[in-house]
């Protein structure tokens, strides 16, 4: 890793943060970073930068950097794009640790001579910039946040341990937005605009290393470097998983070509075939993305006999026809698993893959079902089906799946089908952390992609 | 570029491509499908026909020396008030599945191979799987398994599956072949393939 990659720790972990452009005016970008800090209780030192006041929220306000005495790791920088060039120019001078760009008004309006400003001055002096025309970056476990959106209109996710690196920050806001409502922890997340300094491969570079983060998002919509996030994506994905969805996937732009070859094979082909060969997993749409996300946090497995437990019986023929297509198996239970689970059926149920619990049942059966599957060695994963609709099911049965889900013995997928009484059982689930799924092809393709995963993992250690 | 010119780079950088030569008249052709052996195809080359199928400008499968003159004449007549090259007699291919083995330069990543169903539907069918170059032979595997058309590599309906490893082998040349001549496109269409090997029948470059 280079140094100025290394030099990104002063950004997530700084003791001390100035922001240059800080303000007083409410709903302002300098205002709503102040209050981020100020509010969300950054234990370092704040410093607000801005010669028109003398303090905001009650925090000294400075005229400039140079005037800071003692060191500065991070410089959040909110000014007019013109005058960044002079305030890199005193980040250099004051040896600050890292800058967060929030300020746009460079490439992507043309003023390339700016951003190559940008870019001398933070490489000639190992100072890693995030940006510019960005929303920088939220870490929960040291309450740095850079967002310029309000807390109460986007919500900061709980600490957690996946990192969410965005080239946008409207797509990157909003999956940060939903990972806060379902209760989704997050390591770093990351916007990183126009990557002028720094690009994508590099903040993949760090979060390798980074010990908070173990499954990986990246947002993209054009890589800076491809041939180097190949082989970074390659490096990073066999240590940490990395779930990639990628926008531009239309053929707009591509060059007219003459040969069958040049017509079919566009640029996203590129973009698939390289994710194919670094094995990342594509997810196709924010909701994909998420059921991956939620069943990458399950222990690997590289078997693939599920077991599937359900009171409703329609629910369990539509996720066995999902293994079928997903080419993951239905357990064969054996005759003591059998017979075990026969207890627990009424007279007229038969034991079967999926088992039909019936909708009579009530959380005893579930809590005794999912035991048995649990300690039974002819299973590998298990798909738990909860309609919450029918009469027996009450708030006991959270207690059970996320029981099973913390042993980490085995993947455990859980689905449940709903208007507004699942969903808020939903949302319950998922902040205990366990998977759950309002779909069962969402929860199986999840499962499949999380199996292929753990798969080429395993491969890889016994190489 | 004609294809006898690509042929011959291939040809130089030790692709196995299937005998031919070209002809610039009827004798020539006899001449040549007497010393390759009959059955022998007939392709029209001109750089001013882009599909040479659909103009009536390939004739396969001759069988003896009438039906070549017949053919021939046929080929004179259908492009006739174009400018071409001659007539390319060729060995006739072996039977079997056509694919297509390409390539191209991207912007980003540089270098990608394609593998996919060749022939004249290649475009309309679009069952092809990309890589980027270098590849391996493992990338290679991947990528047959991703086709739709693996099912008939594999030998449906009776037939003997496709020598693969060959086919690995071609795909992996070929991604060195781009990089070294810094390839912009690429064809091989069709390669015909069965259980021993395959055949490269026509090809199309552009550096």
């Amino acid at each position: 890793m280079k140094k100025m990659t290394k030099n990104l720790k002063y950004i997530f972990e700084p003791k001390s943060v100035a922001i240059v452009g800080a303000s007083s005016t409410a709903n302002s970008v300098g205002n709503i970073l102040m209050k981020n800090l100020v509010d969300g209780k950054f234990p370092g030192a704040i410093y607000p930068i801005n010669p028109k006041y003398k303090e905001i929220l009650g925090v000294k306000c400075h005229n400039k950097l140079t005037d800071i005495k003692g060191r500065l790791d991070c410089v959040i920088i909110v000014t007019p794009a013109v005058i960044v060039p002079e305030i890199m120019k005193d980040c250099a001078k004051k040896k600050v640790g890292g800058i967060i760009l929030i300020t746009s008004g460079f490439e992507e309006v043309g003023r390339q001579d700016l951003a190559k400003q940008v870019k001398d001055i933070a490489e000639k002096n190992d100072i890693p910039v995030i940006g510019p025309n960005c929303l920088g970056v939220l870490n929960p476990y040291t309450k740095v946040d850079s967002i310029f959106l309000p807390v109460y209109k986007l919500g900061r996710p709980k600490p957690g341990s996946i990192a969410f690196v965005t080239q946008s920050g409207a797509v990157g806001s909003a999956i940060t937005d939903l990972a806060a409502y379902y209760g989704i922890g997050i390591s770093k997340f990351i916007s990183y605009g126009n990557a002028t300094v720094l690009d994508e491969s590099d903040y993949l570079e760090y979060l390798l290393e980074d010990k908070e983060t173990e499954t990986i998002i990246l947002y993209m919509e054009g890589a800076k470097d491809g041939r180097k996030l190949l082989e970074t994506m390659k490096k990073v994905n066999k240590v940490k998983p990395i779930i990639v969805l990628k926008a531009g996937k239309g053929k707009g732009g591509q060059a007219a070509a003459r040969s069958h070859t040049g017509n079919i094979a566009g640029s996203n082909m590129a973009y698939t075939a390289a994710f194919r060969q670094a094995k990342v997993t594509e997810a196709d749409g924010i909701n994909e993305l998420f059921d991956f996300v939620k069943m990458f946090s399950q222990p690997k497995q590289e078997g693939k006999r599920i077991g599937v437990i359900t009171n409703g019986g329609g629910m369990g023929v539509l996720t066995a026809d999902y293994i079928e297509k997903e080419g993951l198996e239905l357990a064969e239970f054996s005759e003591t698993t059998k017979s075990e689970l026969k207890k627990l059926l009424p007279s007229y149920g038969n034991v079967g893959n999926p088992l039909d619990l019936v909708a009579d049942s009530g959380v005893n059966a579930y809590e005794k079902a999912v035991d048995i599957m649990n300690n039974a060695p002819e299973v590998d994963i298990l798909v738990i089906i909860v309609l919450f609709q029918t009469p027996p099911i009450d708030e006991r049965i959270v207690h059970v799946l996320t029981r099973v889900s913390d042993d980490r013995n085995k993947p455990v997928a859980t689905i449940s089908v709903g208007g507004e009484y699942t969903e808020a059982y939903r949302k319950i689930l998922e902040s205990n952390n366990v998977p759950n799924f309002n779909s069962p092809s969402g929860a199986i393709k999840a499962v499949g992609k999380w199996v292929e995963y753990s798969k080429y993992s395993g491969h890889l250690r016994e190489k | 570029m004609t294809i006898v010119e690509d042929l011959k780079i291939l040809e130089k950088n030790g692709f196995q491509v299937l005998p031919y030569e070209l002809a610039v008249n009827e004798e020539e052709a006899v001449k040549i499908a007497k010393k390759i052996g009959y059955p022998i195809a007939m392709k029209v080359v001109s750089s001013q026909i882009e599909h040479k199928t659909d103009i009536g400008g390939v004739v396969i499968d001759v069988k003896n020396e009438t039906l070549l003159r017949q053919g021939f004449q046929d080929i004179e007549k259908k492009v006739r008030g174009k400018k071409i090259d001659g007539i390319m007699v060729q060995k006739m291919a072996r039977k079997g599945i056509e694919l297509i083995v390409g390539g191209k330069k991207d912007p980003q990543f540089g270098h990608m191979v394609i593998v996919g169903l060749g022939g004249i539907y290649v475009e309309i069918f679009k069952d092809v799987s990309a890589r980027i170059c270098p590849v391996t032979n493992e990338d290679v595997k991947e990528m047959f398994t991703e086709l739709k058309a693996n099912a008939l590599l594999e030998g449906a309906r009776g037939k003997r599956p496709v020598n693969k490893k060959k086919l690995e082998e071609l795909v992996v040349k070929i991604c060195r072949f781009m990089q070294k001549y810094d390839v912009k496109e690429l064809d091989l269409n069709p390669v015909i393939c069965d259980h021993e090997g395959y055949d490269i029948l026509d090809v199309r470059f552009s550096r």
